[in-house]
């Protein structure tokens, strides 16, 4: 047996599963009859969606409550996201900072900025985005090299970041920086920014993608000054932060769920009596989403014991992403013709299906973090 | 769940179970010294009722005997014994086949019936596990409790999850002790990615399986285990051939012990339904609830 390889059996405990009929009936009432699901967490930007979901205690769900928070599990917070993505609701506007922004801020943050932030955050008004990659430094993140100087009160930071997406239309970025010169040890001297993506210094150009959406961006930082308050951590923590991170980054059902609206148009377009090969083309789809979706819970519940469950997180996602691509493939060979919502589904998860293997980790990346679980490097 | 049980079980496995042992079942010999520890520990009788033992306890008891590649009939004599509250060698017959039926007291079908008086025709599965044909005589009827095939399933199941976590312990090992070009071959990040690959699988398995264990007592059982046999003989496939392609010609040797767990998993995902069985199965089921209540349907089996 390996450590880090153990998904303890865990079943949602009953006040999450409580939550599940009051999301969907939030939703159904939210949405106009007409709605088109999106497919992915990375599509439908509403900030007045998003607001509505604050309102209702669903974004910080497991924060203290002097922050905005509900003080909840992250049961409940798993459930209320898989029911928001299986819906198809635009989740995008809050997404990053309700994952991963907050809950940083939490960790490392000061008081002051947890009090600044997080409330806006959990009232779903106020969106982030990530500043990790940069046109030179993807999957080798150390190599980062926009640069923050030091001033009197505070950092002149210089340098681009490429792939943010939102930057265009959310509110902050959490900028990850070099502070220090680079040195033997690559993974020193880096820090975390809070900067204002509408503050001076700051230009934001979206980058038009292959599916034609202007989702991601590039961000340029030109002397962008950022005060001492809003340095997240301890400046020269950088790196552990960002792990840290991309431990709450890799784990959800975002992770498995983007071809899921394909599964839902297949099974309408096949009708009541599939044939024997199309029901088991059916059940071996579902066998591999049950199976992800206890994997993803069972990493809640690590989360949920305060642990850091970065190995198990880089293998469900990238199980998961590797499930999305192949759900649209093997779709794709028994699609029955003449379904107008099947196709539309089918062609917008094959453009948007290069990124779910890159974005958040590529799956190069991912299997060397498994890699090192497992003890080989 | 009773850890002590699994502990007990993988003392007595490690103890007992050596490749004398497993080439001596192989050709056909019952192994009797072994079957006598497992009766004098009581394992026989784990989920019986009675036994202070769960459902829960047979099914991780089996995990830890796939770990051994342990040749006795030990899901049938658990799922028999607890079915029928019995103690004896009760094997189970499916098709007609049943796992050591020459040694067997009695066999019970799938269908239930039972009898101690049958006919036996040795053979063996592309393990070299015994699967002998039978002919039961007078047999009697016997009420199955339900869903005896799906527990016979997810039964063959877990003997696969535990097969599975001993061939990434095997593939680690190896991949971390064999050199090439002067480093261990665990080194090479092409062989990194393919452990990666398979520990995936093994995880997948491995939750597929415990939530199928997880769900014994609950209305979506039968949903659940149809979900974990396909899944985990998919893996099983993915999982044999990386470990091989890591333990390179040694691996394809007979005396190296990595065929006794993949030989194993590639007769053990054809027992009991192989994966188009549940695949179809299952698919009909989201099939007839539609479209609309996919969703609904995956989440409600756990």
């Amino acid at each position: 047996m390996f450590a880090g390889l153990q998904f303890e059996p865990t079943r949602l405990p009953h006040e999450a599963e409580a939550l599940r009929a009051e999301v969907r009936e939030f939703v159904a009432r939210e949405l106009p009859p007409d709605y088109w699901p999106n497919s992915d967490f990375n599509e439908g930007h509403s900030p007045d969606f998003s607001g509505r979901l604050g309102e209702r205690g669903w974004i910080g769900m497991t924060w203290p409550k002097r922050f905005g928070g509900g003080e909840r599990t992250f049961f409940e917070r798993y459930v209320v996201t898989e029911e928001l993505l299986a819906a198809g609701a635009p989740v995008s506007a809050h997404w990053i900072a309700d994952r991963q922004s907050g809950p940083l801020l939490l960790n490392y943050g000061t008081e002051d900025q947890c009090r600044r932030y997080l409330p806006r955050i959990a009232g779903g008004e106020c969106f982030f985005s990530i500043g990790m990659s940069e046109p030179n430094a993807g999957s080798d993140l150390a190599s980062v090299r926009t640069r923050a100087e030091r001033v009197s009160d505070g950092w002149v930071v210089n340098g681009t970041k490429i792939w943010t997406t939102d930057a265009h239309r959310n509110h902050y970025i959490i900028t990850l920086v070099r502070t220090e010169p680079p040195s033997e040890n690559r993974h020193a001297g880096l820090s975390q920014l809070l900067i204002d993506l509408h503050g001076e210094g700051v230009t934001v150009r979206p980058i038009k993608n292959l599916a034609g959406g202007e989702d991601f961006n590039e961000v340029v930082f030109e002397d962008c000054f950022v005060g001492d308050d809003d340095v997240v951590g301890e400046p020269g923590n950088g790196w552990t932060q960002v792990t840290s991170e991309l431990g709450y980054e890799r784990s959800g059902p975002e992770r498995f769920l983007s071809a899921f609206r394909v599964f839902v148009e297949f099974v309408r377009a096949l009708g009541n009596e599939p044939s024997a090969g199309e029901a088991a083309l059916i059940g071996r789809l579902a066998s591999h989403l049950m199976t992800l979706r206890r994997m993803s819970i069972s990493v809640a519940g690590m989360l949920q014991k305060g642990g850091s469950p970065v190995v198990e997180s880089a293998l469900v996602k990238s199980l998961g992403n590797d499930f999305e691509k192949l759900l649209g493939e093997l779709v794709r060979l028994q699609a029955p013709p003449g379904h107008a919502r099947l196709e539309r589904c089918l062609r917008q998860t094959l453009l948007h299906s290069p990124s779910f293997t890159l974005r958040g980790g590529t799956r190069e990346i991912l299997r060397g973090v498994i890699a090192r679980g497992l003890g080989l490097r | 769940m009773n850890g002590l049980i699994a502990d007990t079980a993988e003392r007595i496995f490690s103890d007992h179970v050596d490749r004398g042992v497993l080439d001596a079942a192989e050709g056909g010999e019952f192994p009797d010294a072994l079957w006598d520890v497992v009766r004098e520990a009581g394992l026989h009788l784990v989920g019986s009722p009675g036994s202070g033992t769960e459902d829960g306890d047979l099914y991780e008891l089996l995990k830890v005997a796939g770990r051994h590649a342990v040749p006795l009939p030990l899901a049938e004599v658990l799922v028999a014994n607890s079915s029928l509250d019995e103690a004896g060698l009760t094997t189970i017959a499916v098709d007609g086949v049943a796992p050591w039926g020459r040694a067997a007291d009695r066999v019970l079908t799938v269908e239930g019936e039972i009898s101690g008086d049958f006919d036996v025709t040795e053979g063996a599965n592309l393990a070299g596990e015994s699967r002998d044909r039978i002919k039961l005589r007078d047999p009697r009827r016997v009420d199955l409790p339900a869903r005896f095939y799906e527990r016979m399933a997810l039964s063959r199941a877990a003997l696969m999850a535990g097969a599975l976590d001993r061939i990434l312990a095997m593939a680690i090992d190896y991949a971390t002790e064999r050199e090439q070009f002067g480093r261990p071959i665990a080194k090479f990040q092409a062989v990194q990615h393919n452990l990666a690959i398979l520990a995936g699988e093994v995880a997948a398995a491995r939750c597929a399986c415990d939530g199928a264990i997880m769900s014994a007592a609950s209305p979506n059982f039968g949903d659940a285990v149809g979900a974990a046999k396909t899944r985990v003989g998919e893996a099983a496939g993915i999982v044999a051939e990386i470990a091989h392609q890591v333990h390179g010609a040694m691996g394809f040797t007979h005396e190296h012990s990595l065929h006794h767990f993949t030989r194993r998993l590639w007769a053990w995902r054809d027992e009991y339904g192989r994966e188009t069985h549940w695949q179809e199965r299952l698919g009909r089921r989201v099939a007839g609830r539609g479209a609309d209540s996919v969703w609904e349907f995956l989440v409600g089996i756990g």
